[in-house]
């Protein structure tokens, strides 16, 4: 009598069990069914101005308007976005166009579906009091002799090394001072021109420097005609051959994003978006930054957000081609695709 | 020892490589992510030389932090081995320093030191000090009652007395904590060339870093390895003569 009852009740177990597994599943697949497509979008650098378009896309709804989810994360100095796709954490990343074409040219299977900067926003700062850097003649006869700060193995050395080049200036004629994060060799004057991020670090510095009554100015390669391309989205071969609809969507709620975050009348909803994930900048400088960012972005009233400079990708490739960065050329054609 | 130690190494090193290789061929990913085994061959081939500078260049300034390290967790665990008010105010300053993220106070070691050898040598030591630091004081707070007792009660015991007698009696301790941080001491000056210096083995690497050049890292963690095992070995035997004399 015990054992049957033992045996009901263990039966009994069993069925609440399977039902509630039943009952577990259906909900879950009821939830899906309202659920949008998730895809993980990989920074290249920590949540500033640089990036304000892809939290406005998040934040404003607009990827959700395509129909898919997106999960925006955040980049870094040890983070490759193009190693996060190639490993399936992510399906979309930024990549700056050396890293792009230094993976494309390793294999690397990836595709470039937007470019985010119209102008790289990698620029030099240097103080105003004497210099100015309109012709190639002002910078010949002011980087001679001078300190230049460089990122060994960052592209600012490839950019500088072809500046140098270019206006058959030697090496030997001028002081290179190994660059980190900390700026403090250009506030003591150390080095004459720093590379900075014109629409973030820049801002800062120029910020500090002015309090000191000290002026400072940026200088832009791509003024001297060194047009070297910065930020790009990239998403795998794969994605974009096998799922054309979701590269579509995203790609579509991206430029969506980034439109509406540089539009002069959305100025105070970017400024708020900046606000929410940049806690330690002064809302102040998000501003003046948030403006400098729209100049690389949208440099003109013509210029297209989000289109593909080939012939700026194609200046990229011989640069590092000529400085030995990649052994032989890439086939760009396969890699970029404009929409 | 040296072999032994060589050969332990080459074993892990190679069995590490392979599993990255695996994972490499199995999810059959790009040269990018992970270099293929000719291109790491070929990136050896290339840097090997201008790395073993590097990497002894790196082992002096190691050696150096490591001296000074062991010097300063002596002195300071010797002031701070009794639980007095002073011992405990050393011991709350060296943990409080401690505390401190070394890439948070890497600019103001900048501004006053510059960026050049002093500044790679404070790094490390900072680095490296704290956990032989730890082990000195519960060493030489810890009383050998069995002798102590005797020059105690004739009232013959003074602090350099003490901290011999404790020192003598943890010999093996001693030797196997100092033969340890010395891996502190390498990983130390790595971290400070990393951040604050244009020379060593760690301001290669973070070139490479930019560069996505995983070759790279790994022919001069491949050398790291080596320098590391002379280094240790090296300690190994002083420690080793050190206990033999004390034994005689």
């Amino acid at each position: 009598m015990k054992d049957e009852n033992r045996g009901q009740g263990t039966w009994k177990s069993i069925k609440t069990i399977v039902w509630l597994g039943v009952w577990l599943f259906l909900l879950g697949r009821t939830g899906d069914c309202g659920e949008l497509t998730p895809v993980t979008y990989r920074l290249k650098w920590l949540f500033n101005t640089s990036v304000v378009g892809d939290l406005y896309a998040d934040v404003h709804g607009a990827f959700a308007r395509q129909g898919i989810k997106v999960v925006v994360k955040e980049g870094g100095p040890e983070r490759d976005s193009i190693k996060e796709i190639e490993l399936g954490y992510a399906q979309f990343g930024v990549a700056s166009a050396d890293q792009v074409i230094r993976a494309v040219a390793k294999g690397s299977p990836i595709v470039v579906i937007a470019q985010l900067f119209q102008v790289n926003p990698l620029q030099w700062v240097y103080r105003t009091d004497t210099l100015s850097f309109d012709s190639p003649a002002a910078m010949i006869s002011f980087v001679r002799g001078k300190t230049l700060g460089l990122t060994y193995g960052g592209n600012d050395e490839t950019i500088m090394r072809t500046l140098l080049t270019k206006f058959g200036i030697s090496e030997a004629s001028v002081n290179v001072y190994s660059v980190r994060y900390d700026y403090t060799p250009f506030y003591e004057g150390k080095v004459d021109l720093w590379p900075v991020y014109v629409n973030a670090q820049g801002i800062v510095i120029q910020n500090k420097l002015e309090k000191a009554k000290e002026r400072v100015s940026f200088f832009n390669p791509d003024e001297l005609g060194v047009r070297f391309v910065a930020n790009s989205v990239v998403t795998s071969q794969k994605m974009f051959s096998e799922q054309p609809d979701i590269v579509n969507k995203f790609r579509k709620g991206l430029i969506e994003g980034w439109q509406d975050a540089v539009a002069l009348e959305n100025n105070e909803k970017a400024v708020s978006v900046l606000q929410q994930f940049d806690k330690d900048t002064p809302v102040e400088i998000i501003r003046r930054q948030l403006a400098a960012t729209r100049g690389l972005i949208k440099p003109g009233p013509e210029s297209a957000v989000g289109s593909i400079d080939i012939p700026a990708w194609k200046q990229t490739e011989q640069i590092m081609l000529d400085q030995k960065l990649i052994s032989v050329p890439i086939h760009l054609d396969n890699v970029l695709k404009p929409f | 020892m040296l072999h032994r130690r060589i050969q332990q190494f080459f074993l892990v090193y190679f069995l590490g490589l392979l599993s990255l290789l695996l994972v490499k061929y199995l999810l059959n990913l790009s040269d990018y992510v992970i270099p293929g085994p000719v291109e790491i061959w070929q990136t050896c081939k290339s840097v090997f030389a201008r790395y073993v500078f590097n990497v002894l260049d790196t082992l002096w300034i190691a050696v150096v932090g490591h001296i000074i390290s062991i010097i300063l967790a002596f002195m300071v665990g010797i002031l701070g081995r009794h639980n007095s008010w002073i011992g405990s105010l050393i011991k709350a300053t060296a943990y409080s320093i401690q505390a401190y993220p070394i890439v948070a106070v890497a600019p103001i070691i900048f501004i006053l030191l510059g960026d050049g050898l002093i500044t790679r040598l404070l790094i490390a030591v900072m680095i490296c000090y704290f956990p032989l630091l730890l082990s000195v004081i519960g060493i030489l707070s810890e009383p050998v009652d069995s002798i102590e007792h005797f020059y105690v009660s004739t009232k013959r015991m003074n602090w350099r007395l003490q901290v011999r007698i404790r020192a003598y009696e943890n010999i093996n301790k001693l030797t196997t904590v100092i033969a340890g941080s010395a891996t502190m001491a390498v990983v130390g000056t790595i971290i400070a060339e990393f951040i604050a210096a244009d020379a060593g083995i760690g301001y290669s690497i973070r070139t490479a870093l930019y560069q996505s050049d995983l070759s790279k890292i790994l022919t001069a963690l491949f050398l790291i390895g080596i320098g590391t095992s002379l280094y240790l070995t090296g300690l190994e035997w002083v420690g080793n003569v050190i206990q033999r004399k004390c034994q005689i």
